[in-house]
């Protein structure tokens, strides 16, 4: 404990300050004697309160500390571990959260990695293709990859002198070439893809430029083009090549995200989607709850519940009737998504006279009712893409005959033997 | 995902229900399902029927308690609905008689004291539907129930073996339950 004591005392007087080793030791022996705290945090303790004691700025202190030992990009092994950086920015990439102020790609000589600045760190922002020196970092990992943090004990100096960035995935000449069949995607990669838009979706979310499905002659997959990515519109049935698009995952599927540094080219090509269009038959066994009438939030039509959005709370909902199915196969299950359109036909009522009917009834369940009623116990044929567990139907059929050939060639079957 | 999946309405003709008794569940969970493998091996716990519904009666002593008979090519099913299905419950106290139904919902044994295994339907759902519904489900059950019908004869699965086991099925018994079953919609295609 002395010799702990002792070196709390030298680190103070390095910045001219005195501070009695009795004082430190005292405070040491009660924090680890008494309060039982391991060594190590009392050491921190113990300094900490000086610096507050002394007004000494704590990122001031603990640079002196740091200063003398630069880390390589590629040295960077260790959660947690504190490092100072000469690095060049490769890239800045779109900010994702009010927290943070910037967030991109620092490299050097051995490697890249991705980095964060915090907000509250209250630093200068980077410039993109200039170098700098990280003093106190802190490297976090994520998915199982390692970043650096720059907080508030960071500071940041500009350098004049370049700083070489070695090879690698990431420099953005390397990326634009990989242009990828969709079926290969997979998350957490870069990926430039050609394919026609075959879907595009009601916007859920204001953040949201569009999103949808796009396709290819090897499959089909979800796209959301951020309206932070200020790329222009795209529009269903035409082709475009997207430039520098991530793809990410989610829930096992992997989609593809739109950013500031993608870019959409119009194609004048007609790019064949191979079908993902599936189609399902089965009986109706059940519509559930959330289907009929209900209402959406005006803002991001999401549907409400008991008159809240999840997003935008107490709103005024937009009226709207939709089924979601369970169909039976008798040997599988499959959800299907109606929307209004289908469900206006399929039921023979439309939204008008299904809110006349709920609000006659006080009720709007007797919409659902009505529903189950004409719908329920009956077999369909549905096609559509499919989304997770549901299929977002586009058309659905009433079977509207017995199938001749089955029933001779069952009758066949039996009566021969 | 999670645990949790739908169990698929299984197609079975009201002869082969009947003469079903061997009823599975997992005993370490009391929330786990309870099945019933039938003489062709169909490991069921919900069912979808369509018939004709010919009787219905209320036989509840304090509350309502709809007892209901839904006929098939085959035979008939037995559906209970009490306070616990409103909806089925409901239907059954207005409709007429007799009606086209199509019955969703999970099948349950009642053994007697001598025995003899009795199998219901607790519906979830029961909605009337047209003459071409019944037949489309007729068709439907015929191909399913032969399909079975065919995999006990290979002894292709758990399913098919262990109900050959437990019934010592005699596949042209049901074999000609189908036969008898589609005879009847040859006039309607």
């Amino acid at each position: 404990m002395k010799q702990t004591a002792e070196s709390i005392r030298d680190r103070f007087m390095k910045l001219g300050i005195d501070v009695p080793v009795e004082d430190i030791e005292s405070r040491l022996d009660e924090l680890i004697k008494k309060f039982k705290v391991p060594s190590n945090e009392a050491q921190r303790s113990v300094t900490n309160y000086f610096l507050k004691k002394y007004s000494i700025p704590k990122n001031e202190f603990y640079v002196r500390q740091a200063e003398p030992q630069l880390t390589k990009v590629a040295d960077i092994t260790e959660n947690g571990q504190w490092a100072n950086l000469k690095a060049k920015v490769v890239q800045l990439w779109e900010n994702t959260h009010e927290s943070i102020s910037q967030v991109g790609l620092l490299g050097d000589e051995t490697g890249i990695i991705k980095f964060t600045i915090w907000k509250n760190a209250e630093l200068p922002p980077l410039e993109q293709g200039e170098s700098y020196l990280l003093r106190s970092v802190v490297v976090g990992e994520y998915n199982e990859r390692f970043q650096v943090q720059v907080n508030k004990n960071s500071s940041i100096e500009k350098l004049s002198e370049p700083v070489e960035v070695g090879g690698g995935d990431f420099t953005p000449a390397a990326r634009e070439a990989e242009l990828r069949n969709i079926v290969d995607l997979v998350g957490n990669q870069w990926a430039t893809v050609r394919g026609k838009v075959v879907q595009l979706w009601e916007n859920s979310h204001e953040s949201i430029e569009q999103a949808g499905l796009i396709g290819d002659e090897t499959g089909v997959i979800k796209f959301t083009n951020w309206a932070s990515s200020e790329l222009p519109d795209m529009e269903e049935g035409k082709s475009y090549m997207l430039k520098n698009v991530v793809v990410s995952e989610w829930n096992g599927k992997a989609q593809v995200q739109l950013n500031k540094s993608s870019s959409i080219e119009t194609l004048d090509e007609d790019i064949e989607v191979r079908t993902s269009v599936f189609t399902y038959v089965g009986a109706m066994i059940d519509i559930q709850t959330g289907s009929g009438l209900i209402k959406r939030c005006p803002e991001c039509k999401r549907a409400l519940v008991k008159g809240a959005c999840a997003e935008h709370g107490k709103v005024k909902g937009e009226y709207d009737l939709r089924i979601k199915a369970v169909l039976d196969s008798g040997t599988s299950t499959q959800d299907a998504l109606i929307n209004r359109e289908l469900t206006e036909e399929l039921a023979g009522i439309s939204l008008d006279s299904a809110i006349a009917m709920a609000a006659d009834a006080l009720d709007p369940g007797v919409v659902l009712d009505k529903l189950k009623h004409e719908l329920v116990g009956k077999y369909y044929t549905v096609s559509g893409h499919k989304l997770d567990r549901y299929i977002l139907v586009d058309s659905i059929t009433p079977m509207a005959s017995l199938d001749r050939e089955l029933l001779d060639e069952m009758l066949a079957e039996l009566e021969v033997e | 995902m999670a645990g949790f999946f739908r169990e698929v309405s299984r197609r079975v003709f009201a002869q082969e229900l009947k003469d079903s008794n061997l009823t599975s569940r997992d005993e370490s969970d009391q929330y786990a399902p309870q099945y019933l493998l039938t003489p062709t091996g169909a490991k069921v716990n919900r069912i979808f029927i369509v018939g004709t519904l010919i009787e219905k009666e209320d036989i509840g002593t304090d509350s309502e308690y709809w007892r209901g008979r839904v006929s098939d090519p085959t035979g008939s099913f037995l559906i209970y609905a009490g306070q616990y299905q409103p909806e089925a419950a409901q239907f059954l106290a207005e409709c007429e008689l007799p009606a086209f139904v199509a019955v969703i919902g999970k099948t349950s044994t009642y053994t007697t004291d001598d025995g003899n295994v009795l199998t219901s339907i607790r519906p979830e759902s029961v909605q009337q539907v047209d003459e071409l519904t019944r037949n489309l489900w007729v068709l439907d059950t015929a191909k399913q129930t032969l399909e079975r019908i065919r995999a006990v004869e290979a002894q292709e699965d758990a399913n098919s073996k262990l109900a050959k086991e437990h019934y010592s099925t005699d596949i042209e018994i049901y074999r000609e339950m189908v036969r008898k079953a589609i005879e009847s919609l040859k006039d309607n295609v």
